[in-house]
């Protein structure tokens, strides 16, 4: 009972001395109110020598190219110009690791990391999980914001806004290519083609038998199939998807599409029966003149550079009318994590809106093989420089003029597996494409019956 | 009171020497269990706004899973895999182990031979075989020609034959490691057994079956266990070489686990598989261990 009383009064005593000293201070206080008021321009200065923050930035390495190193460098020129932020770079490997980062840190209740990349198709993901904040005011606050979004190339905003809101701002995009080898084509007096038949045929010409081995006309990875597959479904006139709540998998020009891979190996002995699990080999199989043409990504340009002793061609996917192409882009955007603090977030964007200066966009295009995705890096001088020398650096760009929107919905992981599980069973013989594609579409349309009534 | 005074004083130590062990057991296996438990009575899914918080559903998740013709294709799967890689690496294992535990010069060569895939990294590992499944020149397609075999097989692309190509990866990977157990329990063999066997004129394949084999039965019951449950976890070869296709022929329970949880973000569905699979080891791992103490005694 004493012990209880001392307590009590030592811990009074100690409010009531406080309330004295509290009491004492005002005076200053007052006095410093007006100093401030008159000095307007010191308010201003005190906002730029800003309180110092330090945000990470978790990102992944899906290329063959020394991404930590190069984004250290910019990183290092970043906090030249603004000395009171500190970025953190994290690396945490392949797209879907950074991504499994992220969840299972704002899961856990940490803090997540302010700025990530992460797949452009991962957008309705990231919103319904509210981990994302929208970037609309940030780029309402710059001197040019209506230029700066219209600069990014089209094809790379396709999935960055929903609900009226703009959500992700691109950085390292690629595109579905078709890398031919220029040198067997003027050999075998052929033209680059301009139509599925064209197409096909050339496949079929340049297809040869080596002794034991084929060397195929063309090959075309599936093992994971959807990305390669949707220039074909483009080219056909319908791409797999309208919007976010809506794919078509059972289009006729969908389905014809579907019919189209199979044929070009069971009508033209083309390209090599099935499922082509073969998006490692493929590269180096085209670069050493084993195959012909190859569908692949436009981030493998470096590397079937430095390797192939012949002319590389590389072009957008024929269509199947004459004289149309397809496309579709790939590759990842920045994302702001809502559940950083705010004044992180803002330092976060300073560090977006630097990297996308056409000075660094084409810096990074050039050192990494991702294409450059605002219109405007294609004028600086670097990039002139370096397109003078790898005129295919260009190619990759005009491919994604003929591109449509690459897959991304409601619920995209449970819906592209299925997507791939039945595109995958055409290509295997198992089901006609029709079929196949009719499977899909009710599969898919109940998978996403939760997320779109 | 003697009795009481030995209890009071024995009491608190064998607590205290496995408090850290049992606190960590406690923490990292047994909480998590739990929480997969609870979490799989619940509909919860981080990529739906209606499902984000979690809704009891009871047992609907394990209806879900059990009506899924997927999911049974994925049992079937596993059930396969297990088939195709615990018995023959365990058989492998025991011949290597054999084979290297003889005093020839060299020896170390052939121990090593065998034990590095252990060493190496999975994923590493894995891709090397993808050049080796590579169709047409792929070292595989080579060997079955040079055999007289015509066709330029597709090893990882054709769904009949994904889930054949990632049980010999693993096969590959876990022999040696089984044969390490398999020769450190030949070493410590009794040589008087064998020295008796020799005076009564047993012969090799007589020692074999009726010494060596009998008294191996405890580690070939720890390497049971081992492989069991190698063969569920072990994933990243799957990952690397199929991606657990074409059309999931070569998806297992972990691996659809992984989908689940971080592809579909189904907290629920995900949480449900976790506890099938814990009931699964845990039974197994309990059937084998009560059966070894049974025979022992």
């Amino acid at each position: 009972m004493k012990k209880k009383n001392t307590l009590l009064f030592l811990v009074s005593g100690l409010f009531i001395a406080a309330m004295l000293l509290a009491a004492c201070q005002p005076a200053p206080v007052v006095e410093e109110a007006p100093a401030v008021e008159e000095e307007v321009e010191e308010v201003v200065v005190e906002e730029v020598v800003m309180e110092p923050v330090t945000f990470q930035v978790f990102y992944p390495v899906a290329v063959d190219a020394p991404i930590a190193a190069i984004l250290n460098g910019y990183i290092e020129d970043f906090q030249a110009e603004y000395p009171y932020i500190t970025v953190e770079p994290v690396f945490s490997g392949g797209y879907p690791d950074v991504q499994t980062a992220v969840q299972t840190t704002i899961d856990g209740g940490g803090e997540p990391p302010a700025l990530t990349v992460l797949l452009a198709t991962a957008l309705y993901d990231l919103i319904n999980a509210d981990y994302i904040a929208p970037l609309d005011d940030y780029v309402a606050g710059m001197e040019d914001s209506e230029a700066y979004i219209a600069d990014f190339l089209p094809a790379f905003m396709e999935n960055s806004h929903y609900d009226g809101k703009l959500w992700s701002i691109p950085f390292q995009r690629s595109a579905v290519v078709m890398y031919y080898n220029a040198d067997m084509f003027a050999d075998a007096g052929l033209v680059s083609p301009t139509s599925w038949e064209s197409w096909a045929e050339a496949a079929q010409a340049l297809t040869t038998t080596d002794g034991d081995t084929t060397n195929w006309g063309l090959q075309f990875p599936s093992g994971w199939p959807y990305w390669l597959f949707q220039p074909l479904a483009i080219g056909a006139g319908q791409n797999i998807l309208k919007d976010d709540c809506a794919v078509v998998f059972d289009d006729p020009a969908v389905i014809e599409a579907v019919q189209f891979y199979m044929d070009l190996s069971a009508v033209y002995g083309a390209m090599p029966a099935g499922v082509q699990a073969v998006w490692g080999t493929a590269t180096t199989d085209f670069a050493s003149g084993m195959t012909a043409m190859i569908v692949h990504s436009s981030g493998s340009l470096t590397g079937i550079l430095e390797q192939a002793d012949f002319e590389v061609g590389v072009m957008p996917i024929p269509g199947k009318e004459e004289g149309t192409y397809a496309s579709v882009p790939g590759g990842g955007n920045f994302y702001i994590m809502k559940g950083a603090p705010q004044e992180k977030q803002d330092a976060a964007w300073k560090f977006v809106e630097f990297l996308s200066r056409p000075g660094y966009v084409a810096d990074y295009s050039i050192n990494t093989g991702y294409v450059a995705a605002r219109a405007s890096a294609y004028d600086a001088e670097t990039m002139k420089t370096y397109a003078a020398d790898i005129p295919q650096a260009l190619d990759t760009r005009d491919a994604l003029q003929f591109a449509g929107t690459e897959l991304s919905i409601q619920n995209l992981g449970q819906v592209r597996g299925i997507f791939h599980d039945y595109l995958q069973r055409a290509y295997s013989g198992d089901m006609t494409a029709a079929e196949a594609m009719a499977a899909a579409q009710s599969e898919a349309e109940a998978a996403m019956a939760d997320y779109c009534e | 009171m003697n009795t009481r005074n030995t209890r009071k004083k024995l009491k608190p130590l064998p607590y205290i020497l496995i408090f850290p062990t049992a606190a960590f057991v406690a923490l990292f296996t047994a909480w998590p269990v739990l929480l997969s438990i609870y979490q799989s009575f619940f509909r919860q899914r981080m990529n739906n706004i209606r499902f984000r918080e979690p809704t009891f559903i009871g047992l609907g998740n394990y209806v879900d899973l059990f009506t899924d013709p997927y999911f049974i294709k994925v049992i079937g799967n596993t059930l396969y895999y297990i088939i195709g890689t615990v018995p023959i690496s365990i058989i492998l294992g025991l011949l290597f182990a054999l084979l290297v535990n003889r005093k020839v010069r060299g020896i170390g060569f052939f121990r090593l031979a065998f034990f590095h895939p252990m060493v190496l990294p999975m994923v590493s590992a894995a891709t090397i075989w993808m050049f080796f499944f590579t169709p047409d020149y792929g070292l595989f397609n080579s060997a079955l020609r040079f055999l007289g075999y015509g066709g330029p097989e597709n090893w990882t692309g054709n769904p009949n034959m994904a889930l054949l190509a990632v049980i010999i990866v693993a096969i590959w990977k876990n022999s040696g490691y089984y044969m390490i157990y398999y020769l450190a329990g030949l070493q410590n063999l009794p040589r008087s057994v064998y020295d008796a066997a020799a005076l009564d004129g047993a012969n090799g394949w007589q020692t074999l079956w009726l010494i060596t084999f009998p008294l191996l039965r405890r580690t070939t019951i720890f390497i049971t266990i081992v492989a069991f449950i190698d063969a569920f976890r072990t994933i990243d070869h799957i990952y690397v070489l199929t991606s657990g296709g074409p059309s999931r022929a070569s998806a297992v329970l972990l691996f659809e686990l992984w989908l689940q949880r971080f592809e579909y973000q189904d907290i629920g569905v995900s949480a449900a598989i976790t506890v099938v699979f814990v009931i699964v080891l845990v039974a197994f791992t309990v059937t084998n261990f009560i059966n070894s103490e049974r025979k022992e005694a």
